[in-house]
């Protein structure tokens, strides 16, 4: 086990510098922040001052070597547009984003399950027909589409929900959360479905195709002829055994959706990470944009590896040597 | 035991849930107001960000020497109470007394000299041109500044409104990350709290030196994309938004509960045109056929909805340099057709049209229209649009042909954007940085260069609008399209009392209810 964690540590760091490494070369076609940071007015020295200042007139391997360095020493760069430390900038805004993603895969997750099991009980009933059909459309529709409509329902027309931000917000620590007021939960809701949509659908027909498959094995014929009630069957001795894949898929899927937040906190205008990195990206704002593909990347490699590693410890069947 | 740690935990939550409705505010009251805008804020650091969007939010909690005021952005005295010229190079500034940055400190003129010495550090400052032309400032007692200049000019006063005064005392002892984020500064706002990405809080100053503002709270709500500022306004969570799309502007003028601003914007969007030799766009009798084959009133009529002025020159009417007597030249794909083939071109040739699409107002659009327009007299346009991001390093490459831009001119003088926009591109003396299609015209530039140590002001806008009349009328250096317009959208019946100002700054001290 031991070795198992160690080789996916190297593999996590070999990916990192990967990553980190096309980010750099992508940076050279996507913009020249001296342009901004030297001003509308000036002059082709002061731009070049600028550069010299910024060390952006060295060769791109070493300013990478640079960077490379200052981040195993913790120091990530300061952001050009704010010129204040770009991890600072980034995880300030984490707060919002991992209670957004939490919410949305709790949604997602419960919805999933609990209309998945529905479903596969009685997959010919015209409701459940219905159910399936959306989903089919939860995972066709766009997600700035889902958003738009929303906004334009619940908040234009019903006037019901708040149409973007977080609300009202209490701080506990460096921690700003949304959770503990009625006026946080309702800025939640709209783009915590939003992002829910499409892994509810995915996990809704993850968990229908395998609980059919379980319900026609010979343990379950036998529990019911056992005359256990219905709840018992279902929910112990079926689901159990479907839950595995699914949580799996739904574990992997939060990485996802912290990193790819993106759309739903635009529309939103959600203060989390993703609204910040799309803005840092239209003013070529390398340091932050680097950073915070880094932290992403970091993100579902210790995800991926603890999923790992706790299916080791669940199914002691699977082994790592 | 797990129970109880359960039930406690559920109690906890209960009550701040409760604790925290109390503190919902309620929808804005007489004394604030809240303003959901199209940009956010990069810094609390005053010559940080030379855009309009930063400055907007600066000059709510500092001053500069001068301000601008009305609806013709007059220049009016702030911190300074009057300046004087004495020679080519020096500026004369009479500070006013007894102000005090929001922090306590006495305003004197060692702040003004720590601000402008400010200007030329690159790693705090985007101001470097204004910081680098500065070779001397002089301090007179406490309350008198002497700014010498390296060369002359003449627009140095009229960018006063931009450049804004810092305490030398607070900035220097605060770590750079603080002043980053804190402003202290003395102008009529003082900020409360800033969520990056939620809102900027902000209260009156009730010292203010020019009284203190009618409006005690604001709140300040970015938010980019335009569907959900147009809900956040609908919805009456905000009481003005800024930049309206003109896609909803029909929608937001049906509402009986709001009311909509329009003003024209001192933004001019053209076309810029390169000359260099051999190109067949180098001919007068080619660049008039091209202006002449483009339907301005049908680009206002369809693309811009009616938001538009149409122009017949870069500067827009306040600017000094302006000039009435130029004229569109008329529409006329026949004539266009007809001046192509005196200058040989009869079948036409092929030119790339670059351009932003997320810059201006319905860009993208107004560039396949002029790409459709030219086709239509034979010319072959290749479209070529792409993020600002991308464009604009384009431009200050200087390799481009024919491009789309917009611009218009802080200083209100049209001298120094044609330095940056028309004169031959000159990395020795910094002239034409953004003169992306690298037109090149020596009558032009000896013209503009004369025009460069011209004080008198009613002397210099006489020479400007000759200049202005050979760019346009005699060389055809770009083609203009049009002014746009700056929508806003408010409230209505709420007492909001609100004029747009030209530059798109959002300064809550003009505004009242």
């Amino acid at each position: 086990m031991a070795t198992y964690i160690a080789k996916r540590l190297i593999q996590g760091l070999v990916v990192l510098l990967g990553v980190s490494m096309i980010c750099f070369i992508i940076f050279r076609y996507m913009g020249d922040p001296v342009l901004t940071m030297a001003g509308k007015y000036a002059t082709f020295q002061e731009r070049e001052e600028v550069r010299r200042a910024l060390g952006l007139d060295k060769p791109t391997y070493v300013q990478y070597a640079r960077f490379i360095w200052n981040a195993a020493h913790g120091n990530f760069g300061k952001s050009y547009i704010s010129r204040v430390p770009a991890l600072g900038l980034i995880l300030e805004r984490f707060p919002a984003t991992f209670e957004l993603a939490t919410t949305a895969t709790l949604l997602a997750f419960l919805m999933g399950v609990g209309l998945g099991v529905l479903v596969a009980l009685k997959p010919r009933a015209w409701q459940n027909r219905l159910i399936m059909a959306g989903s089919l459309g939860g995972i066709s529709m766009p997600t700035f589409l889902i958003g738009i409509l929303l906004i334009m329902i619940f908040a234009v027309y019903a006037g019901v929900l708040p149409p973007f931000g977080r609300g009202q917000t209490v701080t506990i620590g460096f921690w700003r959360t949304g959770l503990l007021t009625v006026d946080g939960w309702k800025h939640l809701i709209m783009p915590a479905v939003t992002l829910a949509t499409f892994q509810l659908a995915v996990l809704l027909r993850l968990t229908r195709a395998g609980m059919r498959e379980v319900l026609t094995e010979d343990y379950i014929k036998t529990a019911w002829a056992k005359g256990l009630p219905p709840l018992k069957v279902i929910f112990k001795h079926a689901l159990r055994n479907v839950l595995i894949p699914v949580v799996t898929v739904a574990g992997l899927q939060f990485g996802e959706v912290i990193a790819y937040s993106i759309v739903t906190e635009t529309i939103f205008q959600w203060p989390g990470m993703g609204n910040l990195i799309l803005t840092s990206i239209f003013e070529s704002d390398q340091p932050v944009v680097v950073t915070y593909i880094m932290l992403a990347a970091f993100m579902i490699i210790s995800i991926n590896t603890i999923v790992d590693i706790l299916y080791a410890i669940l199914n002691p069947k699977i082994r790592y040597a | 035991m797990k129970k109880y740690i359960l039930r406690s935990l559920i109690c906890l939550c209960a009550t701040v849930v409760v604790f925290g409705t109390g503190l919902v505010p309620a929808a804005s009251s007489a004394s604030s107001l809240v303003v959901a805008v199209d940009t956010p804020p990069r810094m609390m650091n005053p010559q940080g960000d030379d855009s309009d969007a930063g400055l907007s939010y600066m000059a709510n909690f500092f001053d500069g020497l001068l301000q601008r005021k009305g609806p013709e952005g007059k220049l009016a005295p702030a911190l300074a109470v009057r300046w004087e010229h004495p020679d080519k190079l020096s500026w004369k500034f009479y500070l006013r007394k007894g102000v005090k940055f929001s922090n306590g400190n006495p305003f004197t003129a060692a702040d003004v000299k720590f601000t402008f010495e400010r200007l030329s550090n690159p790693e705090v400052s985007e101001f470097l041109n204004t910081g680098k032309t500065i070779a001397s400032i002089k301090i007179i007692g406490d309350y008198t500044v002497v700014i010498k200049t390296k060369v002359p000019i003449p627009w140095f006063a009229n960018n006063m409104h931009q450049i804004f005064i810092m305490d030398k005392e607070s900035t220097e002892s605060r770590k750079p990350g603080d002043v980053m984020t804190r402003p202290i500064g003395t102008g009529a706002y003082k900020l409360v709290e800033w969520v990056k990405g939620s809102y900027i809080r902000m209260t009156a100053n009730e010292n203010y030196w020019e009284g203190a503002p009618s409006i005690k709270n604001i709140e300040v709500r970015p938010i980019k994309e335009p569907s959900t500022r147009f809900a956040a306004l609908v919805s009456g969570q905000a009481d003005i938004v800024t930049g309206v799309p003109v896609a909803l502007y029909a929608k937001i003028k049906s509402n009986p509960k709001l009311q909509v601003i329009s003003r024209p914007a001192r933004r001019c969007i053209f076309l810029a045109l390169g000359n260099k030799t051999g190109a067949p766009w180098a001919d007068l009798r080619v660049r008039k056929a091209m202006y002449m084959a483009i339907n301005e009133k049908e680009i206002i009529q369809k693309i811009m909805r009616g938001h538009a002025s149409p122009s017949s020159q870069v500067p827009d009417p306040p600017t000094i340099g302006y000039n009435p007597d130029i004229h569109r030249l008329a529409y006329d794909p026949a004539m266009a057709k007809k001046l192509l083939k005196e200058a040989g071109y009869a079948k036409g040739f092929d030119i790339t049209l670059t351009g932003p699409n997320d810059r201006y107002v319905q860009d993208a659009q107004i560039a396949e229209a002029v790409a459709r327009y030219l086709a239509k007299v034979g010319i072959r346009v290749k479209l070529d649009v792409k993020p600002k991001a991308i464009f604009f390093p384009e431009v200050t490459g200087g390799k481009l042909d024919f491009y789309l831009i917009g611009w218009f001119d802080g200083t209100f003088d049209m001298g120094r954007t044609y330095f940056k926009i028309a004169h031959t591109r000159d990395h020795a003396h910094g002239y034409g940085g953004l003169n992306g299609a690298a037109y090149s015209n020596a009558e032009l530039d000896r013209a503009l260069e004369a025009t460069a140590d011209i004080i008198n002001p009613e002397k210099r806008r006489q020479a400007l609008m000759k200049l202005n009349k050979m760019a346009m009328v005699d060389q055809i250096v770009w083609i203009p399209l049009h002014y746009q317009e700056d929508l806003y959208a408010m409230q209505k019946g709420k007492g909001i009392h609100f004029t747009p100002r030209p530059d798109r700054w959002m300064v809550y001290k003009e505004i009242s209810r």
